[in-house]
C-alpha cells in the first residue's frame, strides 16, 4: 500500500527576498544616517579638532601650564588632543610651525612661543623654536656708585721766616664717579626672526642699533658654538648693506649663541635646523637663517 | 515576481532599514575629525575657557584672551564667562574660580557680584 504524502505548500515567505530586502534596507538606512541626516556634530573631543582649533587648544594648555605649573594636568589635556602620539613632540612641532609661519610678530606671539617651549623642553622634546625667544633675565639697574675719596692734606714745608697764619680749610670730600664700561646704556635683543631662503642659507644676520635707531659700525659680535668654539666679527664690514650689519654662516645642525659687548639680556641661541620653502611651486630644502637685531637701551 | 516575493522583500527592507538606522545613528555614527572649537563638547569648552582664563592670569593680555575665546562662537562672551564663573562658584570648583573671576572682572565694566568678589580680593593679613 502506498501512502500519498501531500506536497508541502509554500510557507508564505521567500527567504531569498527577505535577505535581499535586508541588504537593501541596511544600505538605505546607512545612506540616510551617514549622508542625508547624520548625527549632529556635538560633543566633539579635542582630538577631533581641525588643525587651527587644535593649535588654539594646545596654546591654551601651554599658557595655563605657565600659570599653574601642573605638568600632570597639562599632560592629561594634551593627551585628549593627541591620544596616539608623543604629546611633547606635538607641542614642539606647533611652536616650530608658529615660528616658521612667522606667527611671532608681537609680544603676545613671543609669550606664546615661550609658554610652549616652557612646556615641552623640560620633558625632553625639542624643535626648531628652541631658544629663539629666551625669557629675558631680570634686569638690574645699578647706578654708578659714587666713590668717596679724600684729598691729601699737604704739609707745609718749614721755613725760617714765620709765615702769617692762614686759615686752613678742612679737608674736602670729592665725589669721583666710577666710570662704567658703556655709560650710554646696554644693549638688548630687539628682534629675533627666523626665515628660510636658499639664497641666504644658514646665515645669522646681525644688526646693531644705538638708542636713536642709527646703525652702529665696528661693534664686535661673538658667536659661540659647541661649548668652546667661538668667532668674533664686526658690524660695518658690508657697507653696501648697512653700517649696522654683520653676518655669520652656520654649519647645519649646530646651535649658536650670539652676543655683543654690553648685552643686558640673555644671549640669543639659534639652531641651524633644516627648513623647507616653496619657490616657483617647488619645495626647496635649506638651513634656517636668522635675523637678530640688538638695540641700545634708552636711559 | 509573485506576491509572496514582494511581501518578503518588503519585510526584509523594513528589517534592514531598522538595522541600518540603528547602526548609522547609534553604533557607528559619523565621526567628525575636522571640527572647530565651537563644536567641542560643553565639558571641553569649559575646560578651554578655564585654560584661557589661566593664561590671562599669566600674561594679563585681555585682547589675547578674547581672541582665544572668540572661536568658541558664543553669542555673548561676557555673559558666558560670568555665567560659567557663577556656576563654578555654586559647584565649588575651587581651582578654576580665581582665574575665571579675574577674567570676568577684566571683561566687565560693572563691579563684581559679592559671590565673585571674595575670590577676587586679596585677603588682607590678619592683625595679631
Amino acid at each position: 500500500m502506498t501512502r500519498h504524502i501531500p506536497e508541502r505548500a509554500g510557507s508564505g515567505v521567500s527567504w531569498a527576498a527577505i535577505l535581499i530586502g535586508i541588504a537593501l534596507g541596511i544600505g538605505i538606512g546607512l545612506l540616510y544616517t551617514w549622508e542625508i541626516d547624520p548625527v549632529i556634530e556635538e560633543n566633539t573631543a579635542p582630538w577631533q579638532l581641525n588643525e587651527t582649533a587644535r593649535e588654539h587648544y594646545v596654546v591654551a594648555i601651554a599658557l595655563s601650564y605657565a600659570q599653574n605649573q601642573d605638568v600632570g594636568l597639562a599632560f592629561d589635556r594634551l593627551r585628549a588632543v593627541s591620544p596616539d602620539r608623543d604629546v611633547w613632540n606635538m607641542v614642539a612641532d606647533i611652536a616650530c610651525e608658529r615660528v616658521k609661519t612667522v606667527q611671532t610678530n608681537n609680544n603676545r606671539d613671543i609669550r606664546v612661543i615661550r609658554a610652549l617651549e616652557q612646556l615641552y623642553r623640560p620633558q625632553g622634546a625639542s624643535g626648531c623654536a628652541d631658544g629663539l625667544f629666551p625669557t629675558p633675565a631680570p634686569m638690574a639697574f645699578n647706578p654708578p656708585t659714587p666713590t668717596l675719596t679724600r684729598t691729601p692734606t699737604v704739609t707745609p714745608a718749614a721755613s725760617k721766616t714765620p709765615s702769617p697764619a692762614f686759615p686752613t680749610s678742612p679737608p674736602q670730600q670729592v665725589f669721583v664717579p666710577t666710570p662704567t664700561p658703556r655709560p650710554s646704556g646696554g644693549y638688548i635683543l630687539g628682534r629675533l626672526r627666523s626665515f628660510c631662503d636658499p639664497d641666504f642659507d644658514g646665515i645669522i644676520a646681525v644688526r646693531v642699533y644705538d638708542r636713536l635707531g642709527q646703525g652702529v659700525p665696528g661693534m664686535p659680535v661673538t658667536v659661540t658654538w659647541g661649548g668652546s668654539l667661538s668667532d668674533t666679527f664686526y658690524t660695518g664690514l658690508k657697507p653696501e648693506i648697512g653700517p649696522e650689519y654683520a653676518d655669520f654662516e652656520m654649519e647645519p645642525g649646530r646651535s649658536y649663541s650670539v652676543a655683543i659687548p654690553g648685552l643686558s639680556s640673555d644671549a640669543p641661541t639659534v639652531e641651524a635646523s633644516a627648513c623647507e620653502t616653496t619657490i616657483n611651486g617647488q619645495d626647496v630644502t635649506g638651513t634656517t637663517s636668522y635675523r637678530i637685531d640688538f638695540q641700545q637701551q634708552t636711559q | 515576481m509573485t506576491r509572496r516575493h514582494v511581501g518578503s522583500l518588503l519585510i526584509g527592507v523594513i528589517m534592514g532599514l531598522a538595522a541600518g538606522v540603528f547602526l548609522g545613528w547609534q553604533q557607528f555614527p559619523v565621526e567628525y575629525t575636522n571640527s572647530s572649537l565651537s563644536a567641542l563638547a560643553p565639558h571641553y569648552q569649559e575646560e578651554y575657557t578655564v585654560m584661557v582664563a589661566e593664561g590671562y592670569q599669566y600674561d594679563q593680555d585681555l585682547d589675547g584672551a578674547l581672541s582665544r575665546l572668540q572661536p568658541l562662537g558664543m553669542e555673548n562672551i561676557f555673559r558666558y564667562i560670568r555665567e560659567l564663573t557663577e556656576r563654578y562658584i555654586s559647584q565649588s570648583n575651587v581651582p578654576a574660580i580665581p582665574p575665571l573671576v579675574a577674567l570676568a572682572d577684566a571683561l566687565s565694566s560693572e563691579p563684581l557680584p559679592p559671590a565673585m568678589e571674595i575670590y577676587h580680593s586679596t585677603p588682607s593679613p590678619s592683625s595679631p
